[in-house]
């Protein structure tokens, strides 16, 4: 199909105002009256707080009020309510709140908080769900089993248990009786942090009406708001949640992170904004971290390479508060059968309390440290079969006609990961690899990756559209935009939708839940989907109601016209027509007399047919699956260790590209931030809980240098959801890397490894016990 | 303690009372309102704090303010004349690196105070000063065609 404004590199409608340093994000707004806040973290990961004494902060210059969690009888949360603002009587991780200053100053606010003495009583303190898991283990919630949950989520009272998902497919354990070869083997990928380089933050506002005011650095505003509202008994409608420009979110920022805890700060100054902004050691330490997934898995296969059985059991080390963990470990369990067809699954996650800060969304969520361990398999599964491991892959693809883990047929329009297979076995594998030097040693890894739909019942997103009376459009979402450059795709869906150029559709910057359309939270990757399909419903409405006008003007049937996005015409005749800028307000006829009503509409769409997973852990997903194929090249520096990967190659099939400068900037940093996982990073505790690095300078990220040259390419089989058949990219890049690098790094000297990130030190280590050996 | 301090800032002498341990960021952002300068980490390893000055692009988050007392000082602000993008803006605004945005306005102030002093900086002079910076969203390559982009432009430009 020929798309007029699809598949063209249009300039970000906010690039400008990001280059110029006019974009406002959250630390940008000042508001008269506004107060400041700065908040105390305990010396404990893990302790009862015997006695807080505030007196001497109190006296200090600037100081309003010093606060602390006492009196505070509310838990809340959106899947498990079991967080609270502050801490009330017990600290459970190494960021917690346990007092507040709020003053004139940050800087005042700052020194009163030093003057500020807490008595600890030390507990017992777990980092490794392994360790929270054991029988004699104390309780880090007393409550677990009590707190409000989803019905579908199953805690076990009395243990750190948050949450155990079972997903059973055919014969389950049972079929791997079936099986001839069997691997197993354990994987770990580690605590991290999305580090974006602007840190969490809000403003809260109680004013004297009751009314509470918020702006947050967050993607999900309206989640924001029913929560607030519920917590202080007021009508969702009396709280306001704006949300500015956001930078860089990758996850970290959903769900509800920071919000509730300035509200409770604010909500003791009424009448007062207070601004609350994360430092970067509090961006590391007291909001969500990423991943802490362990996971065994077990595959069984027949001689000839057909997979047979799969059991996984993922120990989920979710922090202290396990809301946010809970369904990364469902995504991570059931996706960690990958792109293969198996005919039985066994796959178990528990999602266990511990004493880090609560794990929560991080790009990919659950897909990659899942399919670390699934990619890695099928690399040792075929080293046992003595076969070509991609040849293995293509024998067990989700291709058409398949049968996922959660029971979903694949379809045509899921797209074709065969295709991208044998583009990157091409690419990457088709000629001999270099030999290995004086100084490195070469290797070469495949990876193939799949990304289910992330969804909820209600997970709808909404839009809004008017027309202007030049035939310029405005187009109003509750998308967040993060960097991924939604508002860019709004303006092209839109602008192919209403066939009315992007030059003249202008899209909305900041979200306000008192004037934006609903959103759930912009989340999983599904913007372009559903945000696309809301954007298009929305668009047939307002034809229709333009036509609706015309047929009057024209006085004719409205079926008999046509709309082209400058005209409504005549079928048969495109002489007779009226222009559309002139139906917007209604038609205005020469005696003044309106016809018609105004051109706007509302939409939205969610995933269709979505489901809560059944006894079996199955259930539909909402059809919107993304596949792709990827390869590293790399090199191992002999002295240091030092993996250099020469380039990395990508392909995957996203239905319809809406701009290619974007697509390719998306898979370009979600690749880097991969390989930074896969290499550098690691949030690192000590026994006591305590991040040892929360520190750019420590934590370190990939640099200008690190980047990573790359082959990206792109396959489009129109998908069946969204826009114009484009399906979402936002995450799937992030899958492939650690597994790929960690099979070159096999190919380049023969050793496995199980577990990232894969330092110089890591790997020289490897490297020298393997000589040894 | 407070103490006058006297600079110049995109052009305009100013003069600040200020306490003299402040840094310039919150100078810049606190005092002057000049929010296009951003923080991004406390301890000058990101550098979207940077900004020029007297030619030189400096990160301002570790900067005493005493140390700008009579420099010339320019903040991403101060590059636009109107809606005329300065060359590096325009670049960098094309390029596609530009994603969140965060970083961005100390990535344009590092080449403004390389390629205004040197416009036939080389390779790894380029390099080296956007090493200077981090970025989590684009995987650096946007940037690279961004500042070669601008390079170009400003060459073209004398």
């Amino acid at each position: 199909m020929k798309f007029k404004y699809l598949g063209k590199s249009y300039n970000r409608p906010d690039a400008i105002s990001k280059v110029t340093g006019k974009a406002i994000y959250l630390d940008d707004i000042r508001i008269p009256g506004m107060l400041h806040a700065a908040i105390l973290r305990p010396e404990y990961a893990h302790a009862e707080i015997v006695k807080i004494d505030t007196t001497e902060a109190e006296k200090m210059p600037g100081v309003v009020k010093v606060v602390t969690g006492k009196g505070c009888t509310y838990h809340y949360g959106d899947n498990i309510k079991d967080l609270v603002p502050m801490a009330i009587d017990k600290v459970r991780y190494i960021g917690e709140p346990v007092a507040a200053v709020i003053a004139d100053t940050l800087p005042n606010a700052e020194a009163a908080l030093e003057k500020i003495n807490v008595e600890y009583k030390p507990l017992p303190v777990y980092v490794d769900a392994r360790d929270a898991m054991k029988k004699d283990a104390v309780l880090i919630h007393e409550e677990n089993g009590k707190y409000w949950h989803l019905p579908t989520l199953k805690p076990t009272p009395g243990t750190n248990i948050a949450h155990t998902y079972h997903l059973k497919k055919g014969a389950g354990v049972d079929g791997f009786k079936d099986a001839e070869v069997i691997v197993e083997a354990e994987f770990n990928y580690p605590h991290g942090s999305c580090a974006a380089i602007e840190t969490h933050g809000s403003i809260v506002w109680f004013k004297e009406d009751s009314t509470i005011e918020v702006w947050s650095s967050s993607i999900c505003p309206f989640i924001i708001r029913e929560d607030l509202a519920n917590s202080y008994g007021i009508p969702v409608s009396d709280v306001r949640v704006r949300i500015p420009d956001i930078g860089g979110c990758f996850g970290y920022k959903s769900d509800i992170t920071v919000e509730q805890t300035v509200a409770w700060i604010a909500s003791f100054v009424p009448g007062y904004p207070v601004k609350w902004v994360a430092t970067r050691k509090e961006d590391f330490t007291s909001s969500l971290i990423a991943h802490g997934i362990r996971s065994r898995m077990k595959i069984g296969a027949r001689k000839d390479g057909k997979l047979v059985a799969i059991q996984n059991e993922l120990l989920h080390s979710g922090g202290a508060y396990a809301d946010t963990a809970v369904n990364i470990t469902i995504a991570a369990t059931h996706n960690s059968a990958g792109p293969y067809e198996f005919e039985h699954c066994d796959l178990t996650g528990y999602t266990v309390y511990t004493n880090t800060p609560a794990v929560g969304a991080y790009r990919g969520y659950g897909h990659q440290e899942a399919q670390i361990a699934t990619e890695r398999m099928m690399d040792l599964l075929a080293r046992k079969l003595n076969m070509d491991p991609i040849k293995l892959r293509e024998m067990n693809y989700l291709v058409e006609g398949k049968v996922n883990a959660l029971d979903e047929r694949m379809w045509k329009t899921h797209g074709d990961i065969m295709t991208c297979s044998n583009m990157v076995k091409e690419k990457v594998f088709s000629s001999e690899k270099p030999k290995d030097d004086e100084n490195y040693y070469y290797g070469r890894g495949f990876a193939a990756a799949m990304k289910s739909p992330k969804g909820a019942p209600f997970s709808t997103k909404g839009c809004y559209m008017k027309l202007n009376n030049d035939g310029s459009v405005s187009v109003s979402m509750g998308g967040a935009e993060v960097g991924q450059g939604l508002r860019t795709v709004v303006r092209q869906v839109a602008a192919e939708a209403l066939q009315i150029p992007p030059e003249k559709i202008r899209v909305y910057n900041e979200i306000d839940t008192q004037l934006s359309p609903y959103e759930w939270q912009t989340i999983g990757s599904m913007f372009t989907t559903q945000g696309g399909r809301a954007i298009i419903r929305a668009a047939d409405k307002l034809i229709a109601v333009l036509k609706n006008t015309a047929a009057q003007v024209l006085k004719t049937d409205v079926d008999y016209l046509e709309y082209n996005g400058e005209f409504v015409f005549l079928r048969n005749d495109p002489d007779i027509r009226v222009a559309v800028a002139d139906l917007s307000r209604g038609y205005i006829t020469s005696d003044g007399i309106t016809i018609g009503e105004y051109a706007h509409a509302v939409s939205d769409a969610r995933l269709p047919r979505y489901s809560n997973p059944d006894e079996n852990g199955q259930g539909s997903l909402g059809v919107n699956y993304t596949f792709g194929a990827t390869a590293a090249e790399i090199r191992i520096e002999k002295k240091t260790g030092k993996i250099f990967v020469d380039k990395f190659t990508s392909v995957f099939d996203v239905g319809q590209i809406i701009n290619p400068r974007q697509i390719r900037g998306s898979v370009l940093g979600g690749v880097t931030m991969a390989v930074g996982a896969a290499l550098y990073e690691k949030l690192e505790f000590d026994e006591e809980g305590r991040i040892k690095n929360p520190h750019m300078f420590k934590y370190h990220i990939p640099t200008y240098k690190e980047a990573i040259p790359m082959d990206i390419e792109f396959i489009e089989t129109p998908d069946a959801v969204g826009p114009f058949g484009a399906r979402g990219i936002g995450e799937h890049s992030v899958i492939g890397p650690a597994p790929a690098i960690m099979n070159a790094i096999y190919d380049a000297v023969g050793i496995d490894f199980f577990e990232i990130p894969i330092t110089p030190d890591v790997m020289k280590k490897a490297l020298e016990a393997r000589q040894e050996k | 303690m407070v103490e006058k301090i006297s600079f110049t800032i995109n052009g305009k002498p100013t003069t600040v009372e200020v306490d003299p341990g402040m840094v310039v960021l919150d100078v810049l952002r606190e005092v002057l309102n000049l929010t296009g300068t951003k923080h991004g980490c406390d301890n000058s390893t990101c550098g979207t704090c940077t900004i020029v000055v007297n030619g030189k692009a400096v990160k301002s988050c570790n900067l005493p303010v005493k140390k700008i007392e009579g420099a010339e000082v320019m903040t991403v602000e101060g590059l636009a004349k109107g809606t005329e993008l300065h060359p590096i803006q325009k670049a960098i605004s094309e390029s596609g690196a530009i994603q969140c945005g965060f970083c961005t306005p100390g990535i344009v102030m590092e080449l403004y105070g390389l390629l205004e002093e040197k416009p036939d900086a080389s390779q790894m002079e380029m390099e080296n000063a956007l090493n200077k910076h981090l970025c989590r969203c684009t995987g650096y390559e946007p940037i690279r065609d961004g500042a070669l982009m601008a390079q170009k432009l400003i060459k073209e430009r004398k």
